[in-house]
């Protein structure tokens, strides 16, 4: 199974810092094609273009959080399909359920590890080839 | 004009007061001197009277204001709870800060000798190289070059993988402005609230006109929790990576 490291990548985060990280983070494991945003309101326009094939997104942020933006991904009939991988400081037992129940594919708690990532890509790369 | 001042002169123009003022002139015009004295007496005790129902009315006023504070759970929490919470979530900032500098210190130190190396080494093989080149360098000597060469590249490639492991590292400690600027943002949060039952304490003992409007709690952080604070997990909060991936493997994923 190849992953396709060409894949266009939108890292929503309300801190330049954390943004700047996994998206270094990316390009260090082969996905140099992202872009950024720094909340969900901002990020929704940006992935309606159609532009983008995975969705990196943290849960607390002003304006739209990240759980309101994956519910409108998941309601988006475009966009419906389309991988999420949440990175947050957000650890209750609650709030990963709804995000499971959300529709999320994957859950980082911060801090994280480079090694952490990886692996929750390759396995939402696998069940989507799965 | 001020309110309390038109009060006072209505009160002080009342029938009663009128009726009064009007007989102790007549008492006093027909040289009636005890009962004009009476007179006097009584227009006294009709002013001593408002004097005592204004009392009244300051008193209860202050007794409520006193039964709202002591009312308010707000206050106390903030004394009981949520300054020593502050206090450790503020601790826990220093800790992350000071992990975060010594693992890029660490990382750097460690990357530093392996630059220092990789330089030095470059420049020999240059120098042998240069002199290769230049057709200046006898059989055993370029023998001596391969041996160089072939030890300069396993180096190399295991110097700039470690160099590439420690930047990684500098740029995973970069993560604590995030977490660590959470954690403050509650803190000032805390600190304005104090401010403002503070200017509400002031408020109070100064003058009797300004009601306390206590703020109420809002949920300025959308109801989340944010980073958890070592010592401070909120009931219900999983303790890491792994046990989010215990839980969303319980839930089919």
């Amino acid at each position: 199974m190849a992953i396709d490291t060409k894949m266009k990548i939108l890292i929503v985060d309300d801190f330049s810092t954390m943004r700047r990280i996994i998206k270094n983070l990316l390009r260090d494991l082969g996905f140099t094609n992202t872009d950024e945003a720094d909340d969900g309101i901002t990020a929704l326009p940006m992935l309606q273009t159609g532009k983008f094939d995975f969705l990196v997104t943290d849960w607390n942020m002003p304006g739209m959080q990240g759980i309101d933006l994956l519910k409108h991904v998941r309601a988006d009939e475009k966009l419906a399909s389309m991988p999420v991988l949440m990175v947050t400081a957000e650890q209750k037992r609650e709030q990963i359920v709804e995000a499971a129940q959300a529709g999320v594919n994957g859950y980082i708690v911060k801090p994280f590890t480079a090694q952490t990532l990886k692996e929750k890509l390759d396995k939402i790369f696998e069940r989507i080839d799965g | 004009m001020d309110s309390s001042v038109m009060e006072q002169e209505q009160s002080l123009l009342s029938n009663e007061n009128i009726t009064k003022a009007k007989e102790l002139i007549s008492f006093m015009e027909a040289g009636e001197l005890e009962k004009a004295q009476d007179c006097i007496d009584d227009l006294a005790e009709i002013r001593e009277n408002e004097m005592y129902q204004e009392i009244g009315k300051l008193t209860r006023e202050l007794h409520d204001s006193i039964n709202t504070f002591g009312l308010d759970d707000r206050l106390a929490d903030i004394a009981s709870d949520e300054i020593p919470d502050a206090r450790q979530r503020l601790a826990h900032v220093i800790t992350m800060t000071d992990e975060a500098a010594n693992n890029t210190l660490a990382a750097v130190e460690d990357s530093m000798p392996l630059c220092d190396q990789l330089l030095s080494e470059t420049q020999n093989i240059e120098t042998e190289w240069k002199r290769f080149s230049n057709r200046e360098i006898t059989l055993t000597e370029f023998k001596e070059l391969g041996g160089d060469l072939k030890n300069y590249f396993s180096t190399n490639i295991s110097s700039a993988e470690k160099i590439n492991e420690n930047l990684t590292k500098v740029l995973m400690a970069q993560g604590f402005q995030d977490l660590t600027s959470q954690i403050i943002k509650r803190v000032i949060s805390l600190v304005e609230e104090v401010e403002t039952n503070m200017v509400n304490i002031i408020q109070l003992a100064g003058t009797k006109s300004n009601k306390s409007d206590l703020k109420e709690k809002t949920e300025e952080h959308g109801g989340l929790d944010g980073p958890v604070v070592p010592g401070l997990e909120a009931s219900g909060t999983v303790s890491g990576q792994d046990e989010v991936d215990d839980l969303l493997s319980s839930l089919g994923f």
